[in-house]
């Protein structure tokens, strides 16, 4: 008895070893991890990419990188797969979904992204929950579905770069794109024009601070006329930077809820005419077994859910309690982050991208804002003094100072002057650069992933997972058995949302008990087996005519059981199973006398 | 019919060959891809300066979405005139569309010389597609004929987890597709004492008693207690596009724009913004009913045995929480004590959607709530034409009846995610649609004008009298009211009667008479009812006639396109090398430059006018570069603009007019 132990030991262990992506001996009190990766700086596409590629290279058992199609400018839209095989395959296991970066200049969603990939692996065999989560879930990363946008961002834009690059005639002249702003000083930034015009101009220095420029009262002058963005008429339509690139909201163009432009602008002509959308649609509506998503975006601190529009309504309650449970979790694991439903506590939004995944898929959804101001000063003390107008740190002087003291000047373009072709002698300067407010401040990025990324590790945890409690036989008598089967769902996530079952988009689960020769005479739900037993209720027949094969669905909810009573007749091996798309395959096969 | 264009001198080669080719044709019947591929390929060969023949895209059945462009070339380029789009046969089994098509392409092609059809080939352009749905319509050659609408995308129907596995059985071997009739206890119809083809609700208060029950021709294929309901395929295309999308709802797809032929016509529509108005033959219609969408007209026989299989996507949904009903819950977020209030939203009517509050709020959320409001407050698309619209809508359908003298609709559907929708809602121009036949005109009700009417169904209002209004008031999910014409607003109406009336009189053997057949699991059953396609599509013989009737009709609809052009152009000099430039703007034709909808769906583009200078010459006045965000009117609505501008004397200066739906121009005029 004791060797077999010993021996089933053994082969346990060769297993571990075997399945561990070879988890470097720890040298001191930190483990040495094998692929050094940067979480202080941002990734161009090119530079996310290769990071993802050296992951697969140093795990290649569990990561995969591959390509759902391309953008508009041809870039690859990458899709990172971190699965077990030795645990089963992907569509038998429920995937957590992650995209990020769908306006392009919401770029740290991919950094998480890198992250998370980086994050499990580096910890598989080491931490035993991330052990777990990567033997018993899937993982698709979609680290950026607006590769166009975050390259754009990254060489030039910065903020104007949320839109893709689908050309659209803004100023209805027949030219598509023709009069971006220019980046006259090649500095990669978009700054403001400013002309000195000593006595002679509304806008004059701050007396607090020469960095700010504020507007002149009435009857007085300053010395500084505002020209607006850094550009030309490339044109030569006598208006400057009035058609720029794209302009539209990648985030507007899914085909649940979504609405022509007027009634939500940024729409695009019809859904799915931007190609990373589509790419993105056709890859999720092929993967059945994706339970959970995120969808990575900036900023504000928000975990929001849908419905992303009033008129769309509540989601049933069942799916609002798990949403709940999940969503307030997340406020404790990522503080300064508020969970709230899109349209009332954001604003409304037709055809975004988690009301497709929640209506038109299924999945429960998440989009996380990361970031939020807040964090510049977090203390209760220095959110005190911020209410006083004289304080250095009040909120017009705020930004300078953390500038100042915590970036060294990093992030403030300082005024420089410029030949401008029409305007003469001006001065490019006076803006913030592209790395910060709505980015965190690169020292503080490495929390922002973590944080995120256990969040929605915790989602992964808890999408569905069936579990076949107890099965038990009761002779009646003249070949007929009770047969009771208990199947719960620990986690908080149903196997298919209450909406998603009611609007069938999701296919039932299915209950079905197999066995050569015998026959289901009747079924029905019990409370649970215990009670039955004290006082055994008359029971609901379940109204289908295959009970062979029962259909649920709206499927089990997230932490709860069912208990299902059979009327068999007949006798033999007999196999109970409980198969969800989202949930997973469960079975017991039992004998009957 | 080859007299008339030879006298014609300039295109006689032309027409002689399009004449040559095209006369083949034959308008007597209907085709299938294989013939309709070689129609269209044969005009398009026929004249190959006026026609051009190219694919959207090709279906899962790997046949081609055609379209053909039709225009005289020289003057404005093609894709700066006014378009008008036909296109046809959205919902598969839509084929008499498909016919009346390729029959207006023919006759435009053969006609190109006429002075109306020259008219229009000169200054717009026709585009035809004739076959939206080739995968769909195939199916009406096939040995077993059933309403396919569908295209061939696998689709499980009733979400069981098996796709395509119960579709139709020909249980008495006619190749037809019909109705079963079982006497069986709880059956809810009985002979309909008038007509003895027909089943009527069996009505309580009439102390009537039920005899049969009604499912479609078939078996229980997979076990699940349903017949017939997940055939092969798929999705219609008429059900498949955004305005009004019938989300969740049978042959509607996954989600909008779901299919490749759909969004094959999107991405290609969307290139093609010149497209002015559009005409969609099938199963919609504005036009015979006056203006307005129909509500819909079906057969209640074909419509009782569907409603068969309604349940079969419904079985299975189990009441989610309560210890009452085998779910225990356990433990974290999930507690929470269930009240009365909360069970009735659990269990109550279907849908599971709940207008906000699906659970107790806080104050903060309240406040969010308000805020995201503000932030950005919610509007919702209109679902019924602009007034302004409407009233240019009622002139063409008048018109229609008049040209085709279609007085009374045969089968429609409520347009929910129709292509034509798409066209009036969010594409933004003038959209019609109709079967493009009719039926007898129907008896008058006192004081209801037909084209004043402006109800859904028009003219059939009138039918719902007597027997057929008590056939629907009895029946489950009927309006009460339908008798009253006036209320039945947004339900179809039953035209069984009027159907089979036109079938006796047209002597159509269109319906199969009831007959015994021992089916092979529930006994004896009586098979019989409408054939498939005969009810939806009429006798070939009317090919001819129809595609005549609705070629002249969208000759007219081309003739009503918006026409822009510069009406004065004039330079005043000032002295010391400043001019005043004068221009007026002009719409000569009928319609707007923009329909009111699609104004404010800013999908039709302003009107330009655009100076062509080097904008610092330009002292004041307008802008270099000014758009018309308004629409100019028909008949003469104009729109002045005025330039100083500093220039030198035999300076020529360039004015450039160009609206996105009626053309435009450039002219000239030389300062002195």
């Amino acid at each position: 008895m004791k060797t077999k132990i010993m021996i089933l030991f053994l082969v346990l262990a060769a297993g571990l070893m075997l399945s561990a992506p070879q988890a470097l001996p720890q040298k001191s009190s930190d483990p040495q991890f094998k692929v050094k990766l940067d979480f202080n700086r941002w990734h161009d596409t090119e530079e996310l990419y290769a990071d993802f590629r050296r992951l697969a290279s140093a795990f290649p058992k569990f990561v995969k990188v591959s390509s759902i199609g391309k953008s508009h400018d041809g870039r690859d839209i990458m899709l990172v797969t971190v699965n077990n095989p030795d645990t089963g395959p992907e569509l038998s296991k429920a995937a957590m979904a992650i995209e990020a970066n769908v306006h392009g200049n919401e770029i740290q969603g991919g950094e998480v992204c890198l992250y998370t990939v980086w994050y499990l692996m580096e910890n598989y065999g080491r931490l035993e929950p991330i052990t777990r989560l990567v033997d018993e879930r899937v993982f698709y990363l979609i680290p950026t579905i607006n590769p166009d946008g975050r390259q754009y961002f990254m060489d030039v834009a910065g903020g104007r770069a949320r839109s893709g690059h689908v050309p659209v005639d803004d100023d209805n002249d027949g030219l598509f794109d023709e009069d971006q702003p220019n980046d006259l000083n090649g500095n990669g930034v978009i700054e403001q024009i400013r002309k000195y015009v000593p006595g002679k101009g509304n806008y004059r220095l701050s007396l607090s601070d020469p960095r700010v420029m504020e507007p002149v009262p009435f009857g007085e002058k300053g010395d500084y006329l505002l020209l607006g963005q850094e550009g030309v008429d490339d044109d030569g339509d006598g208006q400057v930077n009035e058609d720029d690139l794209g302009v539209y909201d990648p985030n507007r163009n899914y085909p649940s809820d979504w609405q022509p432009h007027y009634i939500q602008s940024g729409a695009m002509d019809y859904p799915m005419q931007l190609p990373e959308t589509r790419a993105e649609v056709e890859f999720l509506a092929a993967h059945p077994n994706i339970a959970g998503f995120q969808s990575y975006h900036n900023n504000g601190g928000m975990i929001l859910r849908g419905p992303g529009s009033e008129a769309t309504g509540e989601y049933p309650m069942t799916d609002v309690a798990a949403y709940d449970e999940l969503g307030k979790n997340g406020e404790r694991i990522l503080p300064f982050y508020e969970y709230m439903v899109i349209w009332s506590g954001l604003y409304t939004v037709h055809g975004g991208g988690i009301d497709f995944t929640n209506d038109g898929l299924g999945i429960l959804s998440f989009s996380n804002e990361l970031w939020n101001g807040e964090q510049y000063f977090t203390s209760p003390e220095l959110k005190e003094q911020q209410k006083n107008p004289n304080s250095p740190i009040a909120p017009t002087r705020s930004r300078y100072f953390f500038d100042d003291k915590l970036e060294f000047g990093d992030q403030f373009m300082e005024w420089t002057p410029f030949r401008h072709p029409t305007y003469g002698d001006v001065e490019l300067g006076g803006s913030w650069k592209k790395t910060t407010s709505r980015v965190p401040p690169r020292f503080m990025l490495e929390e922002l992933c973590h944080r995120n990324m256990a969040f929605t590790l915790y989602q992964a945890d808890e999408l569905p997972k069936m579990k076949m409690e107890a099965v038990e036989t009761q002779p009646l008598g003249g070949g007929i058995h009770r047969v009771f089967a208990e199947m719960s769902n620990p986690k908080a996530t149903p196997t298919i949302l209450e909406k998603a079952g009611r609007n069938n988009v999701v296919r039932p689960d299915l209950l079905t008990l197999e066995g050569k020769s015998v026959e289901v005479i009747a079924a029905g739900w019990i409370a649970d087996r215990e009670s039955f037993k004290i006082n055994p209720t008359v029971t609901t027949l379940i109204d289908q005519k295959d009970l062979k094969r029962i259909l649920l669905r709206n499927g089990t909810p997230g932490k709860s059981s069912r208990t299902i009573m059979y009327l068999v007749k007949g006798s033999g091996p007999v196999t109970v199973t409980y198969d969800s798309v989202k949930g997973g395959v469960i079975s017991k096969t039992f004998e009957l006398r | 019919m080859m007299k008339g264009p030879i006298r014609v001198l300039v295109p006689v080669l032309l027409v002689m060959l399009a004449a040559g080719t095209v006369a083949a044709q034959d308008f007597t019947k209907y085709h299938n891809y294989e013939e309709t591929t070689a129609i269209v390929q044969g005009l398009a060969k026929s004249a190959p300066g006026l026609v051009k023949l190219s694919s959207l895209g090709k279906t899962q059945g790997n046949r081609d979405l055609w379209v053909l462009e039709i225009a005289q070339p020289g003057g404005l380029p093609l894709n700066e005139r006014p378009g008008l789009l036909i296109a046809a046969n959205f919902a598969g089994d839509a084929v008499f569309g498909s016919e009346m098509a390729l029959a207006v392409a023919d006759y435009i092609v053969k006609n190109a010389s006429k002075p109306e059809v020259k008219a229009c080939l000169d200054n717009a352009v026709v585009f035809i597609i004739p076959r939206m749905n080739p995968d769909g319509a195939e199916a009406m050659w096939a040995s077993l004929k059933w309403d396919r609408r569908t295209n061939l995308s696998p689709y499980d129907d009733d979400n069981d987890g098996r796709t395509d596995e119960d579709g139709p059985e020909d249980l008495n071997g006619d190749g037809f597709i019909t109705v079963m009739r079982v006497a069986e206890p709880g059956g809810t119809y009985l002979v309909d004492p008038k007509d003895a083809r027909l089943l009527k609700k069996a009505d309580p208060k009439l102390g009537e008693k039920g005899v049969f029950a009604l499912y479609l021709e078939g078996r229980d294929n997979d076990g699940d207690g349903f017949i017939n309901e997940d055939p092969p395929g798929g999705v219609n295309l008429n059900r498949n596009f955004m305005h009004e999308y019938p989300y969740f709802k049978p042959e509607a797809g996954r989600f909008m724009a779901s299919e490749s032929e759909t969004r094959a016509l999107l991405a290609w529509i969307v290139q093609h913004r010149n497209i002015a108005a559009s005409l969609t033959f099938g199963e919609n219609d504005n036009l015979i009913s006056g203006g307005r969408e129909s509500a819909g007209r079906r057969l209640d026989l074909l419509a009782a045995a569907e409603a068969s299989i309604e349940g079969a996507s419904k079985t299975g949904i189990f009441p989610a929480l309560g210890s009452m009903r085998g779910m225990r819950v356990r433990g974290g977020g999930m507690e929470m004590s269930i009240t009365p209030e909360m069970l009735a939203m659990l269990m109550g009517s279907g849908g599971g959607m709940f207008m906000m509050g699906g659970g107790p709020q806080g104050r903060d959320q309240a406040v969010a709530q308000t805020s995201g409001r503000r932030n950005m407050p919610a509007r919702t698309a209109p679902t019924s034409p602009l007034a302004a619209d409407l009233e240019y809508f009622r002139l063409v359908a008048a018109k229609y009846a008049e040209m085709t003298g279609i007085r009374q609709a045969p089968l429609t559907v409520k347009p929910e995610g129709a292509f034509s929708q798409y066209g009036y809602y969010q594409f933004g121009v003038p959209s019609f649609s109709t079967p493009g036949w009719g039926l007898p005109e129907a008896p008058r009700a006192s004081g209801q004008g037909m084209m004043t009417a402006g109800g859904p169904g028009g003219g059939g209002q009138t039918m719902m009298t007597g027997r057929t209004a008590s056939f629907q008031a009895g029946r489950a999910g009927f309006p009460g009211a339908a008798g009253s014409g006036a209320s039945g607003g947004d339900l179809p109406q039953a035209v069984d009667k009027a159907i089979l009336q036109w079938m006796d009189k047209e002597k159509i053997d269109g319906f199969v008479p009831w007959t015994k057949v021992k089916h092979p699991d529930l006994g004896e059953v009586e098979i019989g009812g409408f054939k498939p396609y005969a009810a939806t599509n009429p006798p070939a013989a009317t090919i001819a006639a129809a595609g005549r009737s609705h070629a002249e009709f969208a000759l007219y609809l081309a003739s009503l396109f918006p026409k822009v052009r510069i009406e004065s152009l004039e330079a005043i000099g000032h002295g010391g090398g400043i001019y005043r430039i004068k221009a007026a703007v002009v719409n000569t034709g009928f319609w707007p430059t923009a329909s009111a909808q699609g104004l404010q769906a800013q999908s039709v583009k302003p009107t330009m006018v655009q100076l062509q200078v080097d904008p610092e010459t330009v002292l004041s006045g307008n802008p270099k570069t000014v758009s018309i965000r308004q629409a100019l009117n028909g008949s003469g609505g104009r729109a002045e603009f005025e330039w100083l501008i500093r220039a030198k004397a035999g300076e020529k200066i360039a004015l450039k007019v160009m609206s996105q739906k009626g053309g435009g121009e450039t002219r000239t005029v030389v300062l002195k």
